[in-house]
């Protein structure tokens, strides 16, 4: 087995007296599509701010392709490869569709330290813009304000700005929630399509069962800030502790799931 | 396309119309306008840090007397060209605003305005005291208008109002087209992004704080170039230039203006120092009229004049295309 693409060891982070990641030793490895799943307050969110740098790192380690990137600073990790969307959406609410995906690129190329230089002369980035717009199904959105879309293409434009930074490791925070069906059968597609590609490593936190059996390859279970469980859909769903834990709603959808099957 | 076009022909006709002031006009507007386009140059700049990238500074006035005080030191010293002497003053207001904003960027909103406004008030006072250098509150006087000298060849005189008046419109004409360049450019829209959503900037790899801290310090050069103008315009440094309520004067002028717009800052300055130098006439009391004015745009008029009047324009046109 080649390296991990990021590793993490022993990371711990505490809110007072709540445990929210503890000793963590986890590693994601490039091109597997991983979700990661657990009830409320396992430390999913947190795990992931920890990850992308939205959270200062307490103790342990985060290694990315072989580097140390604990303490690195937010865009530093962005520029590295490591990107990520949020779970409530986060865009530039003034800005058009297009000028929402145009930022992460001029960052990633360089070009947005160019201060007399006309936008609408940069064409490589005005065809990545629209290639990327075309991708997540917003290109006809193109010059609406963020504000004045819709719910569902708010949650594509957030996936769309986090995919426009071409990142080698995506994490996507709940992307579906509040989509209905056929948006969020577009968006699974698309991520399924994307990750076959393999250009981008997706690791998605989803409450939505039918989403995360359908879409992982590996599924790691965090239960209060420990890893309860770790391995194929397979795996996961006959696993003892899983049921355990996930009694209450998700109980039944995981055996609603399996019978279906 | 059609309204770049419309853009150009207005910005070419003011421009027209700015050239002709002091053939048709006397003295006092010409003095007049020159004020009026400090105040543009300023606050077209300020409104690059507050308008854009969403950044409320209260120490700008420190930059504009550091550009006053650069370019009068320079003069005393060194040469008493005008140019090289605008350039000093653009050079002193930057290395202060590197050195401001450095600390400054590393905060946002409220704290960020109390930093700003707490080194502006350590300048204010370095330029009171400072008696060997900067004069104390006398300030530096004797500021000489030398002709102006492009490579020793030709020599312009702008020792009379209505021949600076020229020296000035240049400057301003530059300060004007490239603040309006750098809104439109790549640049621009990362600023634009800072201020819509800082944190959501980062994560799309913008590196936040060293983009604070280069419109800052961009903002602080247009201080400094209005600053050493005004320096010769007056013929002398105030410590008053880099008093806080000449700090403030950009604020309004682009609330009065429009904060979101190009020209809101340009108007806003025609209007407030037409306000004060017209009404100052009558009674001491110009900032209670002002105060007025600014009451009634901010509770009633949120864009601004330019804001309110193109929301105005856009509603009047809109029936005929439909």
């Amino acid at each position: 087995m080649s390296a991990p693409l990021l590793s993490t060891r022993k990371l711990s982070n505490h809110f007072g007296m709540v445990c929210t990641a503890r000793d963590l030793d986890l590693s994601f490895e490039q091109g597997v599509l991983t979700s990661i799943i657990g009830p409320n307050g396992a430390g999913k969110s947190t795990l992931i701010n920890l990850l992308t740098g939205y959270l200062p790192v307490q103790a342990g380690k985060i290694i990315f392709q072989g580097r140390d990137i604990t303490r690195l600073p937010i865009h530093r990790r962005v520029r590295m490869g490591i990107c990520r969307s949020f779970q409530i959406v986060n865009v530039f609410p003034e800005l058009t569709v297009a000028q929402n995906v145009m930022i992460p690129v001029l960052a990633r190329t360089g070009r947005a330290w160019r201060p007399i230089r006309r936008l609408s002369r940069e064409t490589a980035l005005m065809r990545e813009t629209e290639a990327m717009l075309a991708k997540v199904g917003l290109l006809a959105e193109r010059d609406t304000p963020a504000t004045a879309l819709s719910h569902g293409d708010l949650r594509l434009l957030e996936v769309g700005v986090a995919l426009a930074a071409a990142p080698t490791l995506l994490f996507l925070d709940e992307p579906t929630a509040g989509m209905n069906p056929v948006e969020r059968v577009r968006l699974l597609d698309n991520i399924r399509e994307l990750a076959r590609e393999g250009r981008t490593t997706f690791v998605v936190v989803e409450h939505d069962m039918d989403v995360v059996f359908s879409l992982s390859e590996r599924i790691i279970v965090l239960h209060r800030g420990e890893i309860l469980c770790d391995g194929t859909p397979e795996s996961v769903r006959a696993d003892a502790k899983v049921r355990e834990v996930y009694l209450g709603d998700d109980v039944t959808d995981l055996f609603r799931y399996r019978e279906e099957e | 396309m059609n309204a770049r076009i419309r853009n150009a022909t207005a910005a070419a006709a003011v421009f027209l119309a700015l050239c002709a002031v002091p053939f048709l006009f006397g003295k006092f507007a010409v003095y007049l306008t020159i004020r009026i386009m400090l105040l543009g140059i300023f606050a077209v700049g300020y409104n690059l840090l507050l308008g854009q990238t969403g950044l409320l500074s209260f120490g700008h006035g420190a930059f504009y007397a550091a550009g006053a005080y650069g370019l009068g030191l320079f003069g005393a010293r060194f040469s008493t060209d005008p140019l090289l002497g605008v350039a000093a003053g653009v050079v002193a207001a930057v290395l202060l605003a590197l050195l401001v904003g450095y600390i400054c960027v590393r905060h946002t909103e409220i704290y960020f305005a109390m930093l700003t406004l707490a080194c502006g008030m350590m300048a204010f006072s370095f330029f009171w005291n400072a008696r060997e250098i900067t004069g104390g509150d006398d300030g530096l006087i004797g500021i000489m208008r030398a002709p102006v000298s492009l490579f020793g060849a030709v020599k312009m005189p702008i020792g009379k109002d209505e021949q600076f008046y020229f020296f000035v419109l240049f400057f301003f004409a530059l300060s004007v087209w490239a603040a309006h360049r750098i809104r439109r450019s790549p640049f621009g829209l990362a600023l634009a992004g800072i201020r819509e959503n800082a944190r959501r900037s980062e994560f799309a790899g913008v590196p936040v704080r060293r983009y604070r801290l280069a419109v800052f310090v961009l903002s602080g050069a247009f201080a400094g170039l209005a600053g050493s103008l005004e320096a010769l315009l007056e013929s002398n440094a105030r410590p008053f230039m880099a008093h806080w309520t000449h700090s403030a004067e950009p604020v309004l002028v682009s609330l009065l203006g429009g904060l979101s717009s190009l020209t809101g800052p340009l108007v806003g300055g025609a209007i407030f120092v037409a306000m004060r130098e017209i009404i100052q006439r009558f009674t001491e009391n110009w900032m209670l009229g002002f105060g007025i004015v600014l009451l009634v745009i901010i509770m009633g008029f949120r864009g601004g004049v330019v804001g309110t009047l193109s929301v105005l324009f856009r509603k009047a046109a809109a029936p005929r295309e439909g």
